[in-house]
């Protein structure tokens, strides 16, 4: 017994040590940069950068370790980028900030968690830099990351327009052109979705992967909740309708968002899918090359809908098919995601992070590296988008993918997003997903939409003139 | 002759029963090792039972990705000051409020009955504003402390000695003037060391895989156990890339709790052989 409670002893000592010795280096090397002056010490290098000391920047996407790593090439400023998972980054935000905490200097949102963190009380006024970011970026991304007076607590370097992503070659086979113009055309409104569905259909081609693709074009020309009543417009009808028509006459392929068989989809032809088949337990490489074997149930998918990052996916996984895709608008113009940088409020290095939020987001040299760095994202920068415009992407059959994601960015229209707009597009796609099944009708599945979202929002109210009228 | 046939019967089917059982157990873990020799895009797309060619690409997106050395020692060293924590001081507790009558020992007791209710995500606010004030969020202070309150254990230990000591026992050392302390400590410790090490098994899994409290109370990345290093390098951008290399890290993170288990059901089966009543 001693001589086990001697070892156990042993061992615990051993590795106290050994873990108190390493985390103590980190701990003194920090205490003296901590000391340093956290206003800067006024000695501006060439490049007009201040010189401060270390400041530590959580986030939930990787992307920023190489900023971060550029700025401390440049500006010779220390940056700490911590990564967190983002199933569990809001909770840390909340919790953290919540206790006021100044160990967190810079924290990013996405746009639909920002609301949040400005309602909390979270994110610094960051109105000095208000009048460069309204010239110099993408409206929308300007209007997302001011809180509800108006006033500028995020910054963005990236936007996230959405987009059509078709296939070139079967435009050309069914339609005798791969003009993104024209082929938008086919897009503009949830009739002529139809009938470009229905034209596809009949050459064994299917529009989408699956119908969840309409869901982008659910802001079209009224914000989902306006003074405190649900809305559901002509075009929201228009889009049940069209969502119900596509199931039914198997205009799609049945290969939902995510699932092995939508990322086959995108590099070759797949057998023809039911709606009743698992998508999930399916495996990519038996698909394709059943599709490539042919057969009678032999289908393509003709087009993805999906924010700028989705092309990047598409091109990722197009195989054989690269450069066979183009990018053109659709019904309405949309966004999804984006990285905003914001200052913590508490921080107490806040000027410190306001320049390195000013170097990610409003340095033109920056927006550049980063569009030619990430291999394609589409930064927010005004200018840089300007400059590249005329940039022919191999990947899209030489389109010029930046001209058009900026010209799609300018027609957003972000006085139509609300805090309520998740919980609506949720409800209406579990609606649309009941009577497609013919598991209700539609009057039913109406009902049960404005039932569910005004038991999670009570304060909301159906208007006299909605479709259906609750009991 | 018709008996050894219905015996043999009967046998196979326990055999086939305990074998479709023990697979039944042993295929997610087979799962994961397998998993852990994949692609990503090969385990989104797919399901085997046959190892891919892919583990040393995984191993080298977490050796990029993470210092899973470093990783293994925090958790290795919270589990390890936990379960010592919570074995020595629950067994302390237990034994007095076993043997010792003092005015209020059955309140006491019914608290920790009450607190035992508690999940402890319940009171992670409080906790985390409690820690706060007291200057110790980014330590590993506040994860190791709270153990030597256990009142599960304690609620365990209690029972245990209860059962297997009897009061007795004690009359002796007192009659040869042993103090209180050195009783436990030689007496009533290694007669309750089977049940310690039961409880302590549990404690030293629920400390490894703990995630909740270290997640939101560590800030440095080099300070992390393993399951929040595990969460961060599944939070890069697209899952499918590193789904295999977070497969990989789970499989590496589950070694030191079979180790663990090996070492503390051995001691138990010699504890409760050797037990020290003997009629």
């Amino acid at each position: 017994m001693k001589k086990l409670i001697a070892m156990v002893l042993a061992v615990l000592m051993t590795l106290s040590l050994a873990s108190c010795s390493n985390a103590d280096n980190p701990g003194n090397s920090k205490a003296p940069e901590n000391n340093s002056p956290a206003g800067g010490n006024d000695l501006t290098d060439s490049t007009g950068y201040k010189q401060y000391g270390k400041i530590v920047l959580w986030t939930l996407a990787k992307d920023l370790e190489q900023f971060a790593d550029r700025y401390e090439e440049q500006t010779g400023c220390e940056v700490e980028v911590v990564v967190f998972d983002s199933a569990d980054f809001q909770t840390k935000i909340m919790q953290t900030l919540g206790a006021k905490s100044k160990d967190v200097d810079v924290f990013v949102g996405e746009p639909q968690m920002l609301p949040n963190f400005y309602e909390a009380g979270f994110c610094a006024d960051l109105s000095a830099l208000d009048n460069e970011v309204k010239t110099r970026l993408v409206d929308y991304t300007y209007e997302a990351g001011c809180d509800s007076d108006g006033v500028l607590r995020a910054i963005s370097y990236q936007a996230c327009p959405g987009s059509v992503i078709y296939r070139r070659d079967l435009a050309q086979e069914v339609f005798g052109t791969d003009d993104p113009d024209e082929i938008g055309k086919l897009f503009s409104s949830f009739s002529t979705i139809e009938d470009t569905a229905a034209k596809l259909k009949e050459k064994g081609y299917t529009i989408f992967g699956d119908t969840g693709a309409l869901r982008w074009f659910s802001i079209s020309s009224n914000p989902w909740v306006r003074d405190g009543q649900i809305i559901v417009d002509q075009d929201r009808l228009d889009y049940f309708d069209c969502a119900v028509e596509l199931y039914q006459k198997n205009y799609v392929a049945f290969a939902k968002e995510w699932s092995a068989p939508w990322y086959a989809s995108m590099a070759g032809p797949l057998p023809q899918l039911a709606d009743s088949d698992d998508v999930w337990g399916m495996d990519k490489d038996e698909l394709m090359s059943e599709g490539q074997a042919g057969g009678d149930n032999i289908t393509q998918v003709f087009s993805y809908v999906m924010p700028s990052w989705g092309a990047l996916i598409v091109r990722d996984n197009a195989e054989g098919n690269k450069g066979k895709f183009g990018v053109c608008s659709g019904v309405c113009s949309f966004f999804g995601g984006g990285t905003f940088l914001t200052v913590n409020e508490f921080s107490q290095n806040k000027e410190a992070a306001q320049q390195f939020i000013e170097f990610c987001t409003l340095n033109d040299d920056t927006a550049q590296w980063w569009l030619e760095v990430s291999n394609g994202d589409v930064v927010n920068n005004k200018a840089v988008l300007e400059a590249n415009k005329d940039f022919q992407n191999e990947s899209f059959g030489n389109q010029n993918t930046y001209g058009f994601y900026a010209k799609e960015m300018e027609k957003i229209d972000y006085s139509l997003i609300t805090g309520y707009d998740d919980a609506c597009k949720e409800a209406f796609g579990a609606a649309v997903m009941s009577v497609q099944k013919g598991q209700q009708t539609k009057e039913e599945a109406l009902k049960e939409f404005y039932t569910t979202v005004i038991t999670t929002y009570p304060e909301l109210s159906v208007p006299a003139d909605a479709p259906v009228t609750l009991d | 002759m018709s008996e050894t046939v219905k015996t043999r019967t009967a046998k196979g089917l326990l055999y086939l029963f305990l074998i479709l059982l023990s697979a039944l157990c042993f295929t997610p873990f087979l799962l994961m090792l397998v998993n852990a020799t994949r692609s990503g895009n090969e385990i989104m797309t797919g399901f085997s039972l046959l190892p891919g060619s892919s583990l040393a690409q995984n191993w080298k997106l977490v050796a990029d990705n993470m210092d899973l050395g470093r990783g293994f020692l925090n958790s290795l060293f919270l589990a390890v000051c936990n379960t010592a924590l919570v074995s020595y001081f629950s067994a302390l507790t237990a034994y007095g409020l076993a043997f010792y009558k003092f005015p209020g020992s059955k309140v006491i007791f019914t608290v920790l009955l009450v607190f035992m209710m508690v999940p402890s995500q319940l009171s992670l606010l409080g906790f985390y504003n409690l820690v706060n004030q007291m200057g110790l969020i980014d330590t590993y202070w506040p994860l190791i402390l709270p153990s030597v309150a256990s009142p599960a254990t304690v609620f365990f230990l209690r029972q245990y000695i209860l059962s297997v000591m009897p009061k007795a026992i004690l009359e002796a050392p007192r009659i040869d003037g042993a103090g209180e302390l050195v009783i436990f400590h030689r007496i009533a410790l290694p007669i309750m060391a089977p049940g310690i090490a039961t409880m302590a098994i549990g404690a030293f899994i629920g400390s490894w895989n703990s995630y909740l409290i270290p997640m939101m109370l560590i800030n440095t990345p080099s300070k992390r156990p393993l399951p929040v290093m595990v969460a961060e390098l599944s939070a890069v951008r697209d899952i499918t890339t590193n789904l295999g290399a977070t497969y990989l890290v789970v499989a590496v993170s589950a070694v030191p709790i079979m180790v663990a288990f090996c070492f503390f059901s051995k001691y138990i089966i010699s504890g409760i052989s050797a037990g020290s009543v003997k009629e």
